[in-house]
C-alpha cells in the first residue's frame, strides 16, 4: 500500500515559553491509499490540531510530515493553498458553504481555484452533485436546503475535483440521526470507490463505522487499531 | 489568470447582495466625481468662451503708437492710406475714437456707445452682419454720418431688427448729429456686459466712421491719432511684425528718431487660458476632496465586508484559494463599486454641467478624453481605498477564519 500521509514525530506547540500548550507531543502517523480513518478523541485532545495539519491548515512546529511523498511542513501560505486544493476535500462539522452562492456555484469553487474553464466546470459539479443525490438541487442556495442536503452539498464540492484524501470534521455533527445515516452512507461509498477517508470526531458510534480507529488524547496517540465490527453496509 | 473573470463575477454578485449599503457608498463616489466632471466641464466652457472671438475668425491685431514726447506727428487718413499700400499682408489700419451720448430712435432714447474706426474693424470680431452692411472705405474716406448697429440697439431703439435705413439722433455734450443704419450686426460680449449698466437700462453698440466721429466732435482728423490698430490674418503675423516698423517709419518721416512703437496683441491670449485652466484645476482638486471621502467611505464599508465575511475567507482558503485571489476578488469588489458610482457620477455630472453652461450662456463641451480619464479616477479611488482590506482579507489566517461566526 502506497503511503499518502507521512506524519513523522511532529509536534505543535502553542504559546512557546511558560504557559505552552503542547497540542501535539511527538506524533507519529501513517495512512495509507484507500484508507477509511476515524480519529476520535476528546475535546482539547489534539485532533482538530491533527486535522488541521492533515489538512495543511497548518505547519508544525517540529517533526516532518510527508503528503503524497512531499514533504509539506514548511510550506508558504499560497503553496499550502495549492496542496489543499490538489489533495485534500473538506468536509466541515457546520457545512461551510458561502450562503451567497448556488449549491452549483459553491460546488465549482474548487475548481475556479484550480483554474479550470467554465464548460468542464460546470460537467465536473454536475457529475458530483449527481453522486450525492442533488441533481435537482444544484440551482438552489443553503438557505433553501435542510441540513442534510447542505452536508451532501458540501461532500459534492470536496470530491468534485478528485481529490485524494476526503478529510471530514465532525461531518454529522449538526445533523439529526437521519440525515446522519445518510451522510455516513455517502461517506463509506466514496471510500469503496477508492477514495481515502479521514473522519475526525468525539463520537464513538461514528468512529465505529470506521476500518481503522485511532484514538488520540493529550496530543498522544493512545491506540491505532483496525476496527473488528466494520460493516460493509 | 484566466480566472480572473470569476473573481470580478462573484465580486458583482456580492454586490448585488447588498444593494442598499452599495447603493450609498458609491453615493460619495458619485457625488465626487459629478463635481469634479462639472467643474472641468464648466472650465472647458469658460477657456472657449473667453478665447472665443478673436480666435475663431484666426484675426490678430498689432498696435502702432507714436511716441508724442518726441514728434508731434501723427497718423492722418494720407499716411494710413500709404502705410496700407506698402503692406498687402493687413487687411488695414484702423484708429480709435469712441463717440459716447444719447442715442434717440423712433422708439426710445437709450445711452449709446460708438466706436469709431475705419473699414477694416468689421474684421475684430465674430459678430456677423445680420441685415445691410458694413460701412466702406468710401464712407469713412467721405466722412458719411452711416452706422453699424447691434442686434439689441435695433430692437431697443427702433423696435425691431431689420432697422436699415432708420436714423438714430446722436447727443453728446452740446453736440447733436444723425447717423443712419446701415447694418444691424450680431451681439458682441459688450453688448452681454452692457445689458444692463445704466438703471437696469442697456446701453447700445454700434460702430461708425473714425472720420464721422471726427467730425460730430469737430476734431480735425489729421492730427488726431497717435494710435491705431493694424487686423490682419494672424499666419501673416510674423511677415506683418518684421516690415510694420520700418514701413511706419517711413511713411512719417521718423526714421531715426526712435518714436514708433510696433506691439502684437493676443486675441485672448495664452496667458489668459493658462490661468484659466489652473483656476479650474485648483477648483476641481477643491472638489476632488469629496472623491477622497467618498473614498474613505469605500474603504470602511470595504473592512465591515471582509469582517462580515471572515468565514467565507476561509472557506475559500480552505478550498485553495491563493492570497492573490482573495486580494483580486475584494479589489474587483472595490473597484466595481467606484467605477459604477463613476459612471452614475459621469451621468449627473454631464447633466450639471450642460444645465449650468445652458444657464450661464456657455458652449456645452465636453472632451471624451475627459469622460475617460474621470472613469479611470473612479477605479483607481476604489483599488487605491480597497488595497487595504483586500490586504487585511487576504492574509486571514484560515484556521482563524473558519473558527469564526
Amino acid at each position: 500500500m502506497k503511503k499518502l500521509v507521512e506524519i513523522k514525530d511532529v509536534c505543535k506547540i502553542y504559546n512557546p515559553g511558560e504557559n505552552e500548550v503542547r497540542a501535539l507531543n511527538h506524533v507519529n502517523l501513517t495512512i495509507g491509499e484507500n484508507e477509511f480513518v476515524a480519529i476520535i478523541g476528546q475535546s482539547g485532545s489534539g485532533k482538530s490540531t491533527l486535522m488541521n495539519m492533515i489538512g495543511c491548515l497548518d505547519i508544525p512546529t517540529s517533526g516532518k510530515y510527508y503528503l503524497h511523498g512531499k514533504d509539506v511542513s514548511h510550506m508558504s501560505d499560497d503553496e499550502q493553498s495549492d496542496i489543499r486544493n490538489e489533495e485534500i476535500g473538506f468536509i466541515f462539522q457546520g457545512f461551510n458553504l458561502i450562503q451567497s452562492l448556488t449549491a452549483m456555484e459553491n460546488v465549482e469553487l474548487p475548481l475556479i481555484y484550480r483554474g479550470i474553464g467554465k464548460r468542464e466546470r460546470d460537467r465536473l459539479a454536475e457529475v458530483a452533485l449527481n453522486s450525492v443525490g442533488l441533481e435537482k438541487r444544484k440551482n438552489h442556495r443553503p438557505n433553501e436546503m435542510s441540513g442534510g442536503q447542505q452536508q451532501r452539498v458540501a461532500i459534492a464540492r470536496a470530491i468534485a475535483q478528485a481529490p485524494p484524501i476526503l478529510l471530514a470534521d465532525e461531518p454529522t455533527g449538526n445533523l439529526d440521526s437521519s440525515s446522519s445515516k445518510e451522510i455516513i452512507k455517502i461517506i463509506k461509498r466514496l471510500y469503496r470507490e477508492g477514495r481515502t477517508v479521514i473522519v475526525i470526531t468525539h463520537d464513538s458510534g461514528i468512529a465505529k463505522q470506521a476500518k481503522r480507529i485511532i484514538t488520540i488524547s493529550d496530543g498522544e496517540i493512545q491506540s491505532d487499531i483496525i476496527n473488528p465490527d466494520y460493516k460493509e453496509d | 489568470m484566466g480566472t480572473i473573470g470569476e473573481y470580478i463575477k462573484s465580486a458583482i454578485a456580492s454586490i448585488k447582495n447588498n444593494k442598499g449599503r452599495s447603493f450609498l457608498t458609491m453615493l460619495g463616489i458619485i457625488i465626487g466625481i459629478a463635481a469634479v466632471l462639472t467643474i472641468l466641464v464648466i472650465g472647458d466652457g469658460l477657456k472657449a468662451e473667453a478665447s472665443g472671438q478673436m480666435s475663431s475668425l484666426e484675426t490678430t491685431t498689432i498696435d502702432i503708437s507714436i511716441d508724442l514726447s518726441k514728434t508731434d506727428k501723427c497718423f492722418t487718413p494720407a499716411n494710413m492710406d500709404a502705410i496700407e499700400q506698402s503692406m498687402n499682408c493687413i487687411y488695414g489700419l484702423s484708429p480709435q475714437i469712441t463717440l459716447y451720448g444719447t442715442g434717440k430712435g423712433r422708439k426710445a432714447t437709450y445711452s449709446i456707445y460708438l466706436t469709431g474706426g475705419s473699414d477694416v474693424l468689421s474684421h475684430s470680431g465674430s459678430n456677423k452682419i445680420l441685415y445691410g452692411r458694413y460701412f466702406t472705405r468710401d464712407d469713412v474716406e467721405a466722412s458719411n454720418n452711416v452706422c453699424v448697429i447691434s442686434e439689441t440697439a435695433a430692437i431697443n431703439l427702433f423696435g425691431y431688427v431689420n432697422a436699415i435705413g432708420e436714423t438714430i439722433e446722436i447727443t453728446s455734450e452740446d453736440m447733436t448729429s444723425e447717423f443712419t443704419v446701415v447694418g444691424v450686426r450680431e451681439n458682441t460680449s459688450l453688448d452681454k456686459s452692457y445689458a444692463t449698466q445704466v438703471d437696469d437700462k442697456p446701453v447700445l453698440t454700434g460702430d461708425i466712421p473714425y472720420t464721422a466721429a471726427a467730425q460730430a466732435y469737430n476734431y480735425d482728423v489729421n492730427s488726431l491719432f497717435t494710435d491705431v490698430k493694424a487686423y490682419l490674418h494672424e499666419d501673416n503675423k510674423d511677415i506683418a511684425m518684421s516690415k510694420m516698423k520700418s514701413v511706419v517709419e517711413n511713411v512719417t518721416g521718423l526714421r531715426g528718431e526712435d518714436a514708433v512703437k510696433v506691439t502684437a496683441s493676443y486675441g485672448m491670449d495664452e496667458s489668459t487660458k493658462n490661468i484659466l485652466s489652473v483656476v479650474t484645476i485648483v477648483i476641481a482638486l477643491i472638489a476632488s476632496i469629496s472623491l477622497i471621502v467618498g473614498g474613505i467611505g469605500v474603504m470602511n464599508i470595504m473592512i465591515v465586508s471582509v469582517t462580515e465575511r471572515t468565514r467565507e475567507i476561509g472557506i475559500r482558503k480552505s478550498l485553495g484559494a491563493r492570497t492573490s485571489s482573495i486580494l483580486v476578488q475584494f479589489l474587483a469588489e472595490a473597484a466595481i463599486l467606484t467605477f459604477t458610482g463613476g459612471v452614475f457620477g459621469i451621468v449627473l455630472g454631464l447633466f450639471f454641467a450642460k444645465m449650468l453652461c445652458t444657464g450661464i450662456g456657455f458652449t456645452f463641451i465636453v472632451n471624451p478624453i475627459l469622460v475617460i480619464i474621470v472613469v479611470g479616477i473612479s477605479i483607481s479611488v476604489g483599488l487605491f481605498f480597497g488595497i487595504y482590506p483586500a490586504n487585511r482579507a487576504s492574509k486571514l489566517n484560515p484556521i482563524d477564519a473558519l473558527r469564526s461566526e
